[in-house]
């Protein structure tokens, strides 16, 4: 026993050595028309669990079926995927390493933080779309809102808890109040469920959350939506109106994509569109679609570029109208 | 209820539930590969299990992890998770001793009894503590946080300054990475890999684990030959005696951090440490060996494992990383965790928690014999351990991110862990200090913003305000109890029994109808009986002290 325990971690260690090991050699430069020939990265830019590794996971398993190779979902979570886009930047322009790239990185992120640390989706190559996140405004049923005007009506100070810096949910809240000229203050939590939890336990007034996330405690009555930020109003909450209808311009959603290192052969692009397009098709991943209350936005790299770019002209000239500062300074 | 049992006991339902508990207990012994990790590698393997199924596995791996984390914990030095640092203090002592099997098997039979009694609760009472559990918002928090590090300064074998001087070292860690608030940026150097600020795990993988092995290369002369003789890995009846009273305060601890949102495994077994430190009446043994302080967070983090499913499957909200993932598991397969949950899928609901009992079973049969063969590894000799014990941490701390460059840091606080065992600090309250900063200056600030800036409201909320008065009896006591002993040098003042035994009881009871007693007594009408929070750490822990005077 003696003898053999230490073998044994040693074999091991060296098989976990020699995965990784394979995982990073690569005979690249071969023709692109035998793409993919080996195991493919898609970096996730979020913590496991979260509803962008959900989604990169729930397209992963169709799409490798289809590309005929593994499709190994690594999660690089950092600085709202800054981190893994930094990583894929870096990476070789094969298309062997993708990655799911939310939308708010490219688009609300460089409006709160320095010139330096912002993202330009225009870096990369885009794959194609992915779907939608709708935000919606919701308050707990003991303050009594049902309307902004309630909101505008009750003359005092507003307490509002955000998922974080630099985040739609911020954005939202924040053009809101500024436009009904609401004294609101904003209480940057890390995520969705601490915020929803801050409005539940009637820590803050109001937040803004994606609307699969309050989903189950509207059902519940325990959170009371007041207002959608989506385009039109969702099939699934007929009855509560959009920020639009309203009377305020708020047109913030997350969305996400599929893209690759700037310089990816055209042909890979492709085929990587055509496998992902499978997934789209697939029942399963449709069903996970309505379940999460996500709007599907599968349009191609050049439609989605211009679907990014224009939000964050948008954004741009609301904050500055509205004289916002999301940096929280 | 009792349908959910029948659930449970088909055989593929209890043959997941083995499979679960075993790759939980095989990935605690693994550092860094924590539950969070396994679980999203494993979600491909549950789209095709039946929805009930695929939780009872994914419930088994998170629960049987926290066991498996004890496991390196106290033969390696190596905590696995925040919640097994303060685990390494008596658990590794022990192992120095030879008994490493006696701790191991505390920790298991603790693990059983603190998961047992926290799933009865779960089961009659889970709908009560969900709403206890949303009282508790920033302000409660930053209480919980302050009474946290100061607990830390006491729990540490070395002196108290050197403690606190380590614990302010990590509240700096703390700070490292974008502002929550203003995303400015800070000490991040302009290194986007710190721009979320340090990680957990590579640091107490630096300091503790990698730190203690150079330490060890240096001292191999004098290192104790490994234990001969591992013989008994059933505690025996005196050590059973002296943890029993440890492992029921841990579970009723454990079960109500647990409930709280964030941070609940971590602050149970911290607690659940310092409370016995303070109750014992040989407190100096804490950190030499003592088996109190093995089965005391162990059985803590195993009771708030459980009981951090009461916000899941009641509130859907996830209180931590690995319930985030187990969510994200309950989405895929359909279900979404809700207030609805119970009432429109009772048998998930029954069908997970009543796994809970089994799992809890098998993890204390597998266990038991199991621990002869960890036992086994300490008897390899130290130059053959040591390099393995490197690798393993390297690569575990390369999986949990991917990330080369948290092996640098391992590696960098490594050194730095080195040093301080030099120059005799005690890297746990670094490393405390470190998980605690974060929860501790986001919540005050958070706090601040919903006061406009009035600190008074933290007096004002009846969780805080307890939570606070108890924070400045703790903070204060010593300082009174010197200054009483400078007068009569001779009273050491052990006045253990006067408080000691009304206080847990009644802080389990009072605590889910928690509102009412603890809006009349604002001012902490301290120590006795009140301590509705049978939440708060401290609660009951530190003013033990107040008595001996």
């Amino acid at each position: 026993m003696n003898k053999r325990l230490p073998a044994l971690g040693l074999a091991t260690a060296l098989a976990l050595a020699g995965c990784g090991g394979n995982l990073d050699s690569d005979d690249s430069g071969s023709a692109a028309a035998a793409y993919p020939e080996r195991a493919i990265t898609l970096l996730i830019g979020q913590d496991a669990g979260g509803s962008t590794d959900l989604i990169g996971r729930a397209l992963a398993d169709p799409a490798s079926a289809d590309l005929k190779q593994p499709i190994t979902v690594t999660n690089r979570p950092g600085a709202n995927g800054g981190v893994a886009a930094k990583e894929l930047a870096a990476a070789k322009a094969d298309g062997y390493t993708i990655m799911v790239f939310v939308g708010s990185l490219a688009y609300i992120t460089p409006l709160a933080v320095p010139a330096d640390q912002a993202v330009d989706i225009n870096n990369y190559e885009v794959v194609s779309g992915i779907s939608q996140d709708d935000y919606v405004l919701i308050t707990n049923p003991k303050t009594g809102f049902k309307t902004v005007k309630d909101i505008v009506d009750a003359k005092r100070a507003i307490k509002y808890a955000t998922t974080g810096v630099g985040t739609g949910s911020q954005l939202t809240s924040s053009l809101l109040f500024a436009q009904a000229a609401v004294n609101a203050t904003a209480v940057p939590f890390n995520g969705g469920a601490p915020a929803l939890t801050a409005v539940l336990g009637g820590q803050v007034d109001v937040a803004a959350v994606q609307l699969g996330e309050a989903k189950e405690q509207i059902e519940a009555g325990k959170a009371v939506p007041i207002v959608t930020f989506a385009e039109k109003r969702p099939t699934y909450m007929p009855d509560t109106p959009t920020a639009a209808e309203a009377g305020y311009k708020v047109p913030v959603q997350q969305s996400r994509a599929i893209v690759a290192p700037k310089g990816t052969p055209q042909e890979v692009l492709d085929r990587l569109r055509s496998a992902f397009q499978k997934s789209f098709a697939e029942q399963k991943y449709k069903d996970f679609n309505t379940q999460r209350l996500l709007t599907p936005n599968e349009v191609d790299g050049a439609t989605l570029l211009q679907q990014w770019n224009g939000s964050l002209q948008t954004y741009k000239d609301l904050v500055a109208q509205h004289n916002l500062d999301l940096s929280g300074k | 209820m009792l349908d959910g049992f029948a659930v449970v006991l088909e055989p593929t339902n209890l043959l997941y539930c083995l499979v679960g508990v075993v790759i939980g207990m095989l990935i605690g012994v693994l550092p860094g590969l924590g539950p969070a990790a396994t679980i999203a590698i494993l979600l491909p393997v549950t789209f095709g299990l039946e929805p009930v199924t695929a939780i009872i596995m994914l419930a088994g791996i998170f629960y049987g992890a926290q066991y498996g984390g004890t496991i390196t914990s106290v033969l390696l030095r190596l905590p696995g998770e925040a919640s097994s640092v303060v685990t390494v203090f008596d658990g590794h002592a022990l192992a120095r001793q030879g008994k490493a099997g006696t701790a191991l098997g505390i920790a298991a039979i603790g693990s059983f009894v603190g998961g047992t009694l926290a799933i009865v609760a779960l089961t009659f009472v889970a709908p009560f503590v969900a709403d206890f559990a949303l009282d508790f918002g920033p302000p409660e928090y930053t209480a919980l946080a302050l009474l946290g590090i100061l607990l830390v300064a006491t729990i540490s074998s070395g002196g108290r300054l050197r403690a606190l001087t380590a614990a302010a070292i990590g509240l700096l860690l703390a700070t490292v990475g974008r502002d929550d608030f203003t995303s400015a940026e800070r000490f991040t150097l302009g290194n986007l890999n710190l721009a979320d600020g340090l990680d957990f795990v590579p640091i107490a993988m630096g300091l503790f684990g990698l730190g203690e092995i150079l330490y060890n290369l240096e001292e191999r002369h004098r290192k104790v030959q490994a234990p001969a003789a591992v013989a008994n890995v059933w505690p025996s009846r005196a050590d059973l005696k002296q943890s029993s009273g440890a492992i029921g305060r841990g579970s009723v601890l454990g079960f109500f951090l647990g409930i709280l949102p964030g941070g609940g495994a971590v602050l149970s077994s911290l607690a659940a440490y310092a409370l016995e430190k303070r109750r014992s009446k040989h407190p100096e043994r804490f950190g030499k060996g003592a088996i109190e302080g093995v089965a005391a967070p162990e059985t803590a983090n195993n009771a708030a494992a459980t009981s951090s499913f009461i916000p899941l499957l009641s509130l859907g909200i996830p209180a931590n990383a690995t319930m985030a993932v187990i969510f994200g598991a309950l989405l895929i397969q359909g279900v979404t965790p809700g207030p609805q949950l119970v009432t429109d899928n009772p048998e998930l609901f029954w069908g997970v928690v009543n796994s809970m009992y089994i799992g809890n079973i098998l993890l204390l049969i597998m266990s038991i014999p199991l621990v002869g063969l960890f036992v086994r590894i300490l008897r390899v000799r130290a130059a053959i351990l040591a390099p393995i014990t490197v690798l393993i941490t390297l690569v575990g701390a390369y999986t949990v991110n991917n990330s080369v460059f948290d092996i640098g840091l391992v590696i960098a606080f490594g050194i730095i862990g080195y040093l301080m065992k030099k120059l005799g600090f005690d890297p746990g309250p670094m490393v405390l200090a470190f998980v605690l900063g974060s929860l501790l200056e986001t919540s005050l600030r958070r706090s601040l913003l919903l006061f406009d800036g009035d600190p008074t409201g933290f007096f004002t909320r009846p969780i805080s305000g307890v939570l606070l008065a108890l924070l400045i009896a703790v903070a204060l006591l010593p300082l009174a109890q010197t200054m009483l002993r400078r007068r009569r040098p001779a009273s050491d003042g052990q006045g253990a029994g006067a408080t000691a035994p009304g206080e847990i009881a009644p802080a389990g009871e009072a605590a889910p109808d928690e509102t009412a007693p603890s809006e009349k007594a604002p001012a902490g009408r301290a120590p006795g009986t009140e301590k509705p929070d049978g939440t708060t750490p401290a609660g009951n822990g530190p003013e033990k002290k107040e008595t001996p005077t």
